[in-house]
């Protein structure tokens, strides 16, 4: 939470010379950022983002408390000035009015502080107040609730004031709310309750506040006003975060409770803020104090041993300057002898000094991490599996790059439309359950439809993308979703040889081999779906299935505005990064010359090239390699290559087997060899 | 033979000009040259010297037309300049196919080198995550305010009887007890970089984006630790002129706690727009919280460590000053091929 500190404020507090940047700085170094000072006329105004964990640094006396331990620090002679606090609250000698108070449950209101006040005159406030309030960026309204606005700014307690004659019955109950009440707050807003919520009724049980957020209009103090009730209070700050929460409203007071308000600082706000309705109203206090506070917190201890200290920071800091960081800082120390002590946690600090770590965080920042020294940690030896992954991806990112591949990132998160488009059941998806926007709602099971998207999207160019990321998978209720990583390229502008060509060069390159490339059968599937039948593979090595290609139905392509063919490949690279190995295997460079030889055939329908090439290959071990050379109508040319590592090949062996591979051909395949012309 | 041969290469060797080179051709070759008579005495050789001797001439011819051929192409090369010999170097080349990698790819890449240089491991763990894990077990507990700082997708019917509901992991500190568990004791060296999501989109915000976080436990690691290992990473990614700070910050799964600033890259730390009083902030740091260790079934009287996490975008939209993080996702190749 950011606050506004004008530097006029807070030298009311803290005599110092430190100038505007020095406090800008140290405070940052060991408290708390400021994020901006800004010059204001002949002021300053300091922006500075509180952290959580120290609602005491929520105003201008927190600010000042803080600055009066660090600038003496760097050289900078600095005093606080303290809070001026009687021990008796002043009341009036009369009875006064009533006010009857019933808080059913004590732990809603740890602390709950009221006085009325008779002759109120509303105006507006003194030119001071006003200015303060408004440099602090709230508005000046009238003299009665700036009141409450400048204490809360100064001393961080944020109080209500209510129209004591429109408190029917001059009664009050304090309890949750139940079975959908609802108020109409200052604002005019009607705001309905959900079970829980702190409120405040009224002898006629009418609801009068929505407590520690804000107040209720019914209530309200306005210019007609004569008799205010001044009401200081804190709150369980569960309760508040939550009703913040379930109204989706959150105010400056809000934002303080539910923080954490320190219970001990209620008097003297409350003494502060008679003096101020004296002064500013014209006020006469017309009751007794109310001070509801059954149960005060404990005081807190926390043992500390000095060798934590040093093993944390990793210097060595003496015990009396520990002892000396601690006392300014309003600790309370006790030596026990030997290397502990107990320090006793002032009571503004209750809610966040609770182990020893939390103090050994007050020496070093008030020490200085700036003053700490630089190191490296010690370089243990860690036993670790060897994990390739990163490497692969490495790898096949870096050649798709090499291959003229561009690599996207997109959202794990789809939109209905989207998983519509491409047939994928939404109901089939993990959703998400309080999702941004619509386009963000599914988690996606594929990332084809993505890129299907960005193909769309860019569909002025000739494409040639991959994507490399987790799809999720829903398992069962009580267990993770498979997070499966995947490699999916999406190639405009192609043939089918070249798209296969890329995924043949990835797998070499991975160094997978006896890879199987054959049709994909499967209609209803997924895959089934989006890819043209007759043009889809799945590439399988021993049994996996490491991916799927093929080219996308033209209608699925239409539907994203591209015209020209698409092919899509999708990789499941868990488990190549599995099949993976960078092993290579020396072979003698062959000493005999090959014998090289192109032989056409004429195939019949519907014949797979793949399984003449297979053919070829398998009739003989002195064949190093087929290849398909020409293609034409029906017929297919392969250059062949045979080739003895043993001896020089003659031209009787060669003419062996190629009888062999053209009787094979036409008895398994039909296919016959072109007689030469 | 071989006398021939050897003084017929050393003179052409030695020519200085084509015109020399010319010469020696007709002195070997030439109708009525040295070769060229022993070649047409093969005919009245007897059979056997015929075979033996007519090789080894038709060789030495052979050679002897190669050396003059190279050397030929030598003079050409020193002479140069000839008209013949102009070729317009300046014609465009033409270029292997290239593409892109993204600039997070880069980014990752580049943070997990540094971090390897000194000793870090690379992992990485679930993006969808049980609540335990991302809040409770980092000393978060239920309705804590500090959650509010990370707005949480919840991921519907997913539930754990132990460890809660599901949630797209906010921040890639619940691979702190991941880490800890899968090692069951230290010394933990790691470094986890994976995807995060959180409910906000703006021009700093994009409602998925990339952290990376690194744990360091063992006996006896301390503060001049993380600072010393986030100078060094600072100066490796920005530069050696770079100024790191650490200060006061609050974490409930770090105790104490940090936010680490670098000097800004604009100013250079004079102060500016784009900073906060010569300062950017990085993100997150702290010694692991005692709880955490505990809860990773770790013994906190026996170990310390530390823990950073910061946005893999905002460092490097910080080095590539780019202002807007939602183009690093939109997927424009416009964009993407810029890197």
């Amino acid at each position: 939470m950011n606050i506004l500190i004008l530097d006029s404020w807070l030298k009311e507090y803290l005599q110092t010379k430190a100038t505007p940047k020095q406090i800008g700085e140290y405070l940052s170094l060991c408290s708390q950022s400021v994020e901006k000072i800004t010059k204001i006329k002949n002021d300053w105004l300091y922006e500075i983002e509180i952290t959580t964990n120290r609602p005491d640094c929520l105003s201008v006396y927190g600010i000042a408390r803080e600055l009066a331990v660090i600038l003496p620090r760097f050289a900078i002679p600095t005093k606080l000035k303290p809070l001026a606090i009687s021990q008796q609250i002043k009341t009036t000698d009369k009875k006064g009015l009533p006010l009857e108070v019933k808080i059913k449950n004590p732990s809603l209101c740890p602390r709950f502080t009221a006085i009325i006040f008779d002759k109120v005159v509303i105006k507006p406030s003194p030119k001071v107040v006003q200015e303060r309030l408004e440099k602090s960026g709230i508005r000046a309204i009238n003299n009665v609730v700036d009141i409450s606005n400048y204490l809360m700014l100064e001393l961080g307690q944020p109080m209500h004031t209510f129209d004591y004659d429109k408190i029917k019955k001059a009664k009050m109950i304090l309890r949750e709310s139940a079975g959908g009440e609802k108020i109409t707050t200052l604002d005019d807003q009607i705001r309905p309750l959900s079970d829980g919520t702190i409120i405040i009724e009224d002898g006629e049980g009418r609801i009068i506040d929505l407590c520690g957020i804000m107040g209720g209009k019914n209530s309200e103090v306005d210019e007609k006003t004569k008799r205010v009730l001044l009401f200081i209070q804190t709150y369980d700050p569960v309760r508040i975060r939550q009703a913040c929460q379930k109204l989706a409203f959150r105010t400056d007071a809000a934002s303080r409770f539910e923080k954490g308000v320190d219970p001990e600082g209620v008097l003297i706000a409350m003494e502060k803020a008679i003096e101020m309705f004296e002064k500013n109203a014209e006020a006469e206090v017309a009751s007794q104090l109310i001070d509801i506070y059954s149960n005060p917190p404990q005081e807190k201890r926390v043992k500390l041993d000095i060798n934590l200290v040093n093993k944390i920071m990793g210097v060595e800091i003496k015990q009396k300057e520990i002892i000396n960081i601690l006392e300014s800082l309003g600790f309370v120390i006790k030596t026990d002898g030997g290397s502990s002590v107990t320090v006793t946690v002032p009571h503004w600090r209750q809610g966040d000094i609770d182990i020893p770590e939390d103090l050994i965080e007050e020496i070093a920042r008030i020490y200085g991490y700036h003053r700490l020294p630089v190191k490296l940690p010690p370089l243990a030896i860690i036993p670790q599996n060897k994990t390739d992954l990163s490497k692969w991806k490495t790898k096949t990112k870096t050649a798709l790059k090499f291959w003229g591949f561009t690599e996207t990132v997109n959202y794990s998160m789809l939109s209905e439309s989207l998983l519509n488009d491409v047939e994928i059941k939404p109901e089939d998806c993990l959703r998400i359950a309080n999702p941004l926007s619509d386009e963000w709602v599914f988690l996606r099971p594929s990332l084809i439809p993505s890129l299907l998207q960005v193909a769309g999207l860019n569909k002025k160019e000739k494409i040639k993308i991959f994507e490399l990321a987790n799809v999720y998978l829903f398992q069962s209720e009580n267990q993770l979703p498979e997070e499966s990583l995947m490699l999916t390229g999406l190639i405009t502008g192609e043939s089918f040889a070249k798209v296969k060509g890329v995924i043949e060069a990835i797998l070499e390159e991975l160094g997978i081999k006896e890879v199987e490339i054959k049709p994909y059968q499967l209609q209803k599937t997924f895959y089934g779906k989006i890819f043209h039948p007759s043009c889809r593979a799945e590439i399988t090595p021993k049994n996996n299935t490491l991916g799927i290609f093929g080219q996308i139905k033209r209608n699925l392509a239409l539907k994203f505005g591209l015209e020209e063919k698409v092919f899509v490949f999708d990789l499941d690279f868990t488990q190549i990064s599995k099949e993976a190995n960078e092993i290579k295997k020396y072979k003698a460079i062959p000493k005999y010359p090959p014998i090289i030889e192109d032989l056409s055939f004429v195939i019949s329908e519907k014949t797979y090239v793949g399984e003449i090439i297979k053919a070829i290959k398998t009739t003989s071990q002195i064949i190093q390699s087929v290849e398909l050379i020409d293609s034409f109508e029906n017929s297919r040319t392969f250059r062949i290559t045979y080739q003895n590592a043993k001896k020089t090949l003659t031209d009787k062996e060669a003419e062996k087997i190629r009888e062999k591979i053209i009787n094979n051909l036409n008895n398994k395949l039909q296919a016959k060899l072109k007689q030469k012309d | 033979m071989q006398n021939l041969k050897n003084q017929a290469i050393s003179s052409i060797l030695e020519t200085k000009n084509e015109q020399e080179l010319e010469e020696l051709r007709i002195e070997y070759l030439g109708r009525r040259g040295q070769v060229t008579k022993l070649i047409k005495k093969i005919p009245s050789l007897s059979p056997e010297q015929r075979k033996d001797k007519g090789n080894l001439i038709n060789e030495t011819k052979k050679i002897i037309e190669e050396a003059i051929i190279s050397q030929k192409k030598n003079l050409q090369h020193q002479n140069g300049g000839g008209k013949e010999n102009w070729f317009d170097i300046t014609i465009p080349g033409e270029k292997p196919a290239k593409g892109h990698l993204h600039l997070i790819t880069n980014a990752i890449e580049e943070i997990s080198d540094i971090f390897k240089r000194i000793g870090f491991h690379s992992i990485s763990y679930p993006e969808v995550e049980w609540d335990w894990y991302a809040f409770e077990g980092l000393n978060m507990p239920e309705n804590h305010p500090a959650r509010d700082e990370w707005e949480t997708f919840f991921v519907e019917n997913l539930k754990h009887p132990k460890y809660g509901q599901a949630v797209l992991t906010p921040h890639t500190s619940s691979g702190q007890l991941r880490e800890m568990q899968r090692l069951g004791k230290p010394p933990i060296r790691m470094l986890d970089i994976a995807k995060c999501y959180r409910r906000q989109i703006d021009t700093s915000h994009a409602p998925m984006f990339y952290q990376f976080e690194g744990l360091v436990i063992d006996q006896g690691v301390n503060i001049t630790h993380l600072k010393g290992t986030l100078d060094f990473f600072v100066k490796q990614y920005f530069g050696p002129q770079r100024k790191v700070r650490i200060r006061p910050f609050h974490f409930q799964f770090t105790e104490p706690s940090f936010e680490v600033d670098i000097s800004c890259i604009v100013c250079g730390g004079r102060g500016c727009k784009v900073c906060k009083q010569g300062w950017m902030e990085l993100g997150g740091a702290g010694m692991v919280h005692p709880t955490v260790l505990k809860n990773g079934g770790l013994d906190p009287k026996k170990y310390t460590g530390f823990a950073f996490g910061w946005g893999v975008e905002r460092v490097l939209m910080m080095k590539y000053k780019i202002d807007d993080i939602r183009l690093l996702f939109s997927s424009d190749l416009r964009f993407l091929k810029q890197f």
